[in-house]
């Protein structure tokens, strides 16, 4: 079951959208134990949606989100319980509950769930922030840190139950370019030792070339995608223009009125 | 220390030996996960406990699965805190996850004090803080005033200043949304006052002066007071947590920074509306709970046209005239009250409510006084 390069997350058929409008059709795709999968495209295609329909909390128009073997979008209940404590979610904005403090935040799903002594969870919950940097924060309020600082007490909260999956929703957006680094390392480092599988939603092409093992691109027109590899062999061998316009970072000539 | 294990395991084995000299050693085996290390934890604090050690070794060569959990219950022991004053060592951690075990120190840990609960004050240092607060407030309200007075005239002399669009949108929002619960809120309360009225004057065979009763009790007082209170119920609130919650996204310094004053640019449309939309739904009070009153007396049998003569005769227009004075003083107060705590939100995801629950109880007081500041003056006057 905990064989590395088995399946832990598989997407069959999926169709998403709001109302009449449809984002996504018919979206396939499968990512194993310890990948740093990485979704990316432009702004507003449904990156985002996307992720928020693989972690059940957007119903899908049709088709099935798989984790773990269970089905995650037919499961109700106690099973559909059992099938979100398998993964951990980072939000865009990091979501910390204002009224607690940091630590307060990251111990709040040991008090839940886990039948553990008080000072044992005090230190489960500090050492996740020391591994994300932020034990010296622990007993600020959220609204004491800075936006990137919020976003790695995020990250803490999520892995403080030791999930097999992360998901991160643009983990380094607004970041400085070492806290960035710092993020990276600790995802590779995740992925590497503890066999966590990573799904990250990111623009940052940086971090995408640094961490990701596999990434695919959404895109609207398309409704679907179209590109799927690892990084760098998109970005030297894209044959797709705005592919490689996107991993080479060039602007489309097309797209904007430039001044000159 | 790797995942997977080698062997299906699913329980944590703890073997304690006790050496000469002061020497222990602790031997943990299987799985170290969420569900198993609080049964460790207490088995080794009953075998630890009071025991004299100088020296201990953790060895963790036979664990096959070590979570979250399992290294705090590691760096619980590495910290000496079941064996006070002894040496402890950790042993057979594989060398990836040594590296991330040493990542935290006792050092992380003593640096973590947890925050101190807040104490409960003596009563003066309250009272003298509560009026402090009390005499800042009246101020930042003094200053809002000054703002407003300022903002207003040139608004209103220059329509290009003034966002009639946002008046007109305010006004249906606060104003006809309202009517629904304006309506029946009047009715039945004209009801009320009728059958209340109705009882105590049977008694003395002057029922008819029921008529007269709820006239002037909804012309003068109910219909402009009960309007009020539900304005401030209604939109003082949402025009509190709308601004604030515009200022905690930052668009309040967005529209300082355009040049433009939120005073002017929020707070005067919605003071506009506001003096403008009082007084028609108290009007609109008056007339619904008349109405009502006089369902009630047709239902003790009077004829409608004794109870409108009855009616008519017993206010005058200077009547009607107090209560629309005073709708419209509400409609100030409404408003500018609602923007005030509005525009006061500070940071932090508590803070719209907090706003949103000053707006309401601060126009409901001055709203209370206001009307008794009426009432005092028109008997002076009446003398």
């Amino acid at each position: 079951m905990n064989e590395p390069g088995d399946i832990v997350i598989s997407v069959k058929d999926l169709s998403i959208g709001y109302g009449d409008r449809v984002i996504l059709e018919k979206v396939n795709f499968q990512v194993s134990r310890g990948e740093i999968f990485v979704i990316l495209g432009e702004s507003g295609c449904g990156k985002s949606t996307l992720m928020k329909t693989m972690i059940g909390l957007n119903p899908p128009q049709s088709g099935d989100v798989w984790i773990e073997g269970g089905n995650l979008t037919a499961a109700e209940g106690d099973e559909r319980l059992r099938l979100l404590r398998k993964f951990g979610v980072m939000y865009q904005s990091g979501a910390l509950f204002g009224s607690m403090t940091v630590l307060e935040n990251v111990r709040l799903p040991l008090d839940e769930f886990a039948d553990l002594q008080d000072p044992l969870k005090e230190l489960v919950a500090l050492s996740k922030l020391k591994l994300v940097g932020m034990a010296a924060a622990a007993n600020k309020m959220p609204s004491e840190l800075s936006g990137g600082m919020q976003k790695r007490a995020a990250i803490a909260r999520a892995m403080v139950m030791d999930p097999g999956i992360l998901f991160l929703d643009e983990p380094s957006a607004g970041l400085d370019p070492i806290t960035s680094a710092g993020i990276d390392l600790l995802v590779s480092g995740l992925a590497r030792h503890f066999g966590i599988t990573f799904v990250i939603v990111s623009h940052e092409l940086a971090s995408i070339y640094a961490v990701a093992d596999r990434v695919i691109m959404v895109d609207c027109a398309a409704r679907g995608i179209i590109a799927r590899g690892k990084p760098a062999e998109l970005r030297d061998g894209a044959t797709d223009p705005w592919v490689h316009r996107f991993f080479n970072r060039e602007a489309d000539p097309g797209h904007l009125v430039q001044p000159t | 220390m790797e995942t997977p294990p080698t062997c299906p395991q699913t329980e944590c084995e703890i073997d304690v030996q006790f050496g000469q000299d002061g020497i222990a050693r602790v031997a943990l085996r299987g799985r170290l996960s969420m569900r198993t290390v609080a049964d460790c934890w207490d088995k080794l604090e009953t075998k630890l406990h009071g025991a004299k050690v100088k020296e201990l070794e953790v060895d963790v060569r036979g664990v096959g699965f070590c979570g979250g959990a399992g290294y705090a219950l590691l760096r619980y022991l590495n910290m000496g805190r079941m064996t006070p004053g002894a040496k402890v060592s950790v042993v057979g951690l594989a060398a990836g996850f040594q590296t991330i075990f040493e990542g935290f120190t006792a050092r992380d840990y003593d640096a973590f004090h947890p925050r101190p609960q807040t104490s409960s004050h003596p009563l003066v240092e309250e009272a003298g803080h509560a009026t402090r607060q009390l005499i800042v407030d009246m101020r930042d309200q003094l200053d809002f005033l000054g703002i407003v007075a300022a903002n207003l005239p040139p608004s209103l002399v220059n329509p290009k200043r003034m966002r009639w669009p946002e008046v007109r949108h305010i006004f249906v929002l606060a104003g006809a949304n309202a009517v629904p619960i304006v309506s029946l809120v009047s009715l039945l309360l004209g009801f009320i006052i009728a059958f209340e009225s109705a009882q105590r004057l049977a008694d003395f065979g002057a029922q008819i002066y029921v008529a007269n009763t709820i006239t002037v009790v909804m012309v003068r007082e109910m219909g402009p007071l009960m309007t009020a209170i539900l304005l401030a119920g209604r939109s003082a609130s949402a025009f509190a947590a709308e601004i604030g919650t515009m200022k905690v996204n930052e668009e309040l310094n967005a529209l300082e920074t355009l040049g433009l004053s939120p005073v002017r640019f929020l707070v005067i449309p919605r003071i506009v509306a506001g003096v403008l939309v009082a007084p028609l739904l108290a009007c609109y009070s008056i007339l619904m709970g008349v109405v009502g009153g006089a369902l009630v007396m047709l239902g003790l049998g009077f004829s409608l046209m004794l109870i409108l003569h009855q009616m008519a005769m017993s206010v005058q227009l200077g009547d009607l005239a107090v209560g629309i004075e005073k709708s419209v003083v509400f409609g100030i107060i409404v408003s500018g009250v609602g923007c005030w705590r509005g525009l006061q939100t500070q940071q932090g995801p508590s803070a719209v409510g907090l706003s949103t629950t000053r707006a309401v109880v601060t126009s409901l007081l001055l709203i209370i006084l206001a009307d008794a500041f009426f009432s005092t003056i028109s008997y002076f006057f009446k003398q």
